[in-house]
């Protein structure tokens, strides 16, 4: 990716801080004096005193000319900016109606009119505290985005040749080697190649519990190193790094549009025009048909001043970012917004099995030994360390030795299992098989390793000297949140189907173990798809699966949700990504969603209702000014906390 | 096809967002338009032969300013 900055200086200060500032600066100034302006119009209003008598007004138009043209200077230019370019906006109506409204306060000395001057300055400055709440509320709304922001490391640690030499993060080069320290940050993605550790990646995928990592693990840049001195040889550096990909895809989800949005879009986008309009009709209107000049000033200040874009505009948007934000740092990234109004219509929820709902590489579930233990393991852990075969890897990692007993020799017989001689005892690890062709009676064990069979596991016999000593049962165990998840989403009243290429013993045997309603077995990866199209015709379908080999049907489903698993995550699909392999995710997903879109429907309903109640009001002319656009500014708030509260929701 | 990433200064209402969005859309070659007021940036899809100052000139022509660009 390549950088151009335009005004470096500007970016590297964060604009929007200073921007903020900026806000937080004409906010004083315009109070300081419009503080006197509201005092001085209380006393003449309601206690009938002018402490400057004739003089009230020219004191009022002189205290608050500098609120509306130097403190309000911004909104005032970009303003009428907008009358040059026809790109009109929020400034374009508060520019308008202030400056009709201080005109009046000249006007007064000539004509018999209703001097607003005072109103004018309270409208800016009502305008400016609220735009500067505003502001500062859609700050907290993408909080979590700027923490992802700065998450990054600012420095390494690398080896040149023997020396730690510290260096910024940006001359970091793939394969130097990085050396951290237990409580530093990793640096960027990368591969352990000595040294092991606790890493909290708690910051990334959401998992509070740290994750052990020893050589040839795979680490993520931004995590930390717990305990121990890791050697990281650099895999990912800049744009490349797993952080940096989650931030670009927060960041574009957060410019993807929610249908419902697509309303109140077209309706922002010529409501300033259409207020225009509507201001110069109510004052024709009232001017015609009241002869009343005051009165169609006022009310039409009233109308230019009360009416919200940005409620309208911010409703969806501001709930969105709030709603993927809460998301990013629970290991949720909602890439495409239209999947959160999705959510609340889907009533399947499928799932690919293995990687999904498993693990998706096998382990030892069960074992019976009828010899000591220890010595039980030493036997078949060392012959099966010769074997590079997934089920064997799986007993080596059950019973991992500092060291393993020699054999002398050693063979696979295909298919069905191992045997090797260790001293004069001849050992043979294998399946039922095996154990026939080799005339080894497994009788006794025989009741145990059917009843394992039935649950879907595969089998291990070890025999020492044509004697069974026991069994191991090796399955692609469930992964520990599974049952807990799918249970969730039953009891939401979620139907759960497995689609599988596992034939239907093994399906099914998993399937109950975890709840899961309805089985599809025997699928072939292509056909995927057109499963999760024939759910399809019982209403929505949210497909849960790895990414990679389930890329066509997570496309066909409604609402797709890609699991990844430590670094590997597939960001290209997806509507949502969970960064986490954990199952609970999706119901998280789920709740996340349907809250986000509640929220949505309250903002849109409230920043509708809004404009419809008050813009009416202010036509009538029974809104003072100063009222509408308090009113106004009100709105715009309440919109944007309205957002933020959602974060109280537990998700 | 070229992605720009476009970071916007001033915009600070909904109508902003639009403004923006809609200038952009006008110059020749470019697919595809979302501005966020949320993260102040637009993701701009166009084709190869839109210049950087192409997009950063209908920036301004609203009255905002393209603070940075990347290509993405």
């Amino acid at each position: 990716m390549e950088h151009k900055h335009i005004n470096k200086k500007h970016y590297e200060e964060s604009f929007e801080e200073q921007e903020m500032r900026l806000w937080k600066r004409r906010l004083w100034g315009a109070w300081v004096f419009a503080a006197p302006i509201a005092i001085l119009m209380i006393l003449e209003r309601f206690f009938e005193i002018m402490p400057f008598g004739e003089l009230t007004s020219l004191v009022i138009l002189m205290i608050g000319f500098p609120v509306i043209f130097f403190f309000g200077w911004g909104t005032i230019k970009s303003g009428i900016r907008g009358f040059i370019s026809f790109y009109f906006s929020m400034d374009s109506l508060i520019a308008l109606g202030t400056i009709i409204a201080y005109a009046t306060g000249i006007l007064a000395f000539f004509i018999d009119v209703q001097d607003y001057s005072g109103v004018s300055a309270m409208i800016m400055a009502i305008f400016i505290a609220g735009k500067y709440i505003e502001t500062k509320a859609r700050g907290k709304a993408s909080q979590e985005i700027k923490k992802l922001l700065e998450l990054g490391a600012k420095k390494a640690r690398v080896l040149r040749g023997k020396e730690e030499v510290e260096i910024p993060i940006n001359e970091v080069k793939i394969d130097d080697i990085i050396v951290i320290r237990p409580g530093e940050k990793i640096p960027t993605d990368g591969i352990i190649t000595k040294g092991q550790s606790a890493v909290d990646e708690s910051m990334i995928t959401g998992e509070s519990m740290p994750v052990e990592k020893k050589i040839k693990d795979t680490v993520i840049g931004a995590t930390i190193n717990q305990d121990g001195i890791l050697y990281v040889k650099a895999t990912k550096i800049g744009s490349d790094t797993f952080l940096a990909h989650i931030i670009t895809l927060v960041e574009e989800a957060q410019g993807t549009k929610v249908p419902i949005q697509k309303v109140a879009d077209k309706v922002t986008n010529i409501f300033v025009p259409a207020i225009l309009v509507l201001t110069i009709l109510t004052f024709i209107g009232w001017a015609v048909f009241s002869g009343d000049w005051s009165k169609a000033l006022g009310a039409s200040i009233s109308v230019l001043v009360i009416a919200c874009p940005c409620a309208l505009g911010l409703a969806v948007p501001i709930a969105l970012t709030v709603g993927s934000g809460m998301g990013a740092k629970r290991g949720i990234l909602i890439r495409k917004g239209e999947a959160i109004q999705t959510m609340k219509e889907v009533k399947t929820v499928a799932f690919d099995k293995t990687g999904t709902i498993t693990k998706g590489k096998p382990e030892v579930t069960n074992f019976i030994s009828k010899v000591k233990e220890d010595y039980f393991w030493e036997v078949a852990g060392s012959l099966e360390h010769l074997s590079e075969h997934p089920i064997a890897k799986a007993i080596v990692a059950k019973a991992p030795l500092k060291n393993y007993k020699k054999f002398t020799s050693f063979s696979v017989v295909r298919g069905r299992g191992l045997e090797g001689k260790l001293g004069n005892k001849k050992i043979v690890i294998g399946n039922r098989t095996l154990m026939n062709e080799k005339n080894i009676s497994f009788r006794t064990i025989e009741q145990q390793i059917k009843s394992w069979e039935e649950e879907g596991k595969t089998t291990m016999i070890v025999a020492e000297n044509s004697k069974v000593i026991g069994a191991v049962a090796v399955a692609d165990a469930v992964k520990d949140d599974s049952i807990k998840a799918i249970g969730a989403l039953k009891r939401r009243g979620y139907k759960t189907v497995m689609i599988t290429g596992d034939n239907e013993t093994t399906a099914k045997a998993i399937a109950k173990q975890v709840g899961i309603d309805e089985v599809i077995a025997n699928v072939l990866p292509e056909e995927k798809a057109k499963k999760v199209e024939e759910l399809q015709n019982r209403g929505m379908v949210a497909f849960v699966g790895d990414g990679i080999n389930d890329a066509p049907a997570l496309k066909q489903s409604n609402v797709s949700i890609a699991m990844g698993s430590g670094s590997d995550i597939a960001i290209e699909v997806g509507d949502i990504v969970l960064v986490k392999g954990s199952l609970i995710g999706v119901v998280q997903a789920i709740n996340l969603s349907k809250a986000t879109f509640k929220k949505i429907k309250q903002n849109l309903f409230w920043a509708f209702g809004y404009n419809i109640i008050a813009i009416p009001l202010a036509v009538a002319g029974v809104l003072n000014p100063i009222v509408a656009e308090l009113a106004m500014a009100l709105s715009s708030i309440s919109v944007v906390t309205n957002a933020n509260l959602l974060r109280r929701k537990k998700i | 096809m070229k992605k720009f990433k476009i970071t916007i200064q001033g915009m600070h209402c909904a109508s902003c967002a639009g403004n923006v969005e809609r200038s952009l859309k006008k110059v020749q070659g470019v697919k595809n338009v979302s501005v966020s007021l949320m993260t102040n940036k637009s993701i701009v899809e166009v084709e190869d032969n839109v210049s950087e100052e192409a997009l950063k000139q209908a920036v301004s022509r609203t009255g905002y300013k393209a603070v940075e660009i990347q290509t993405g």
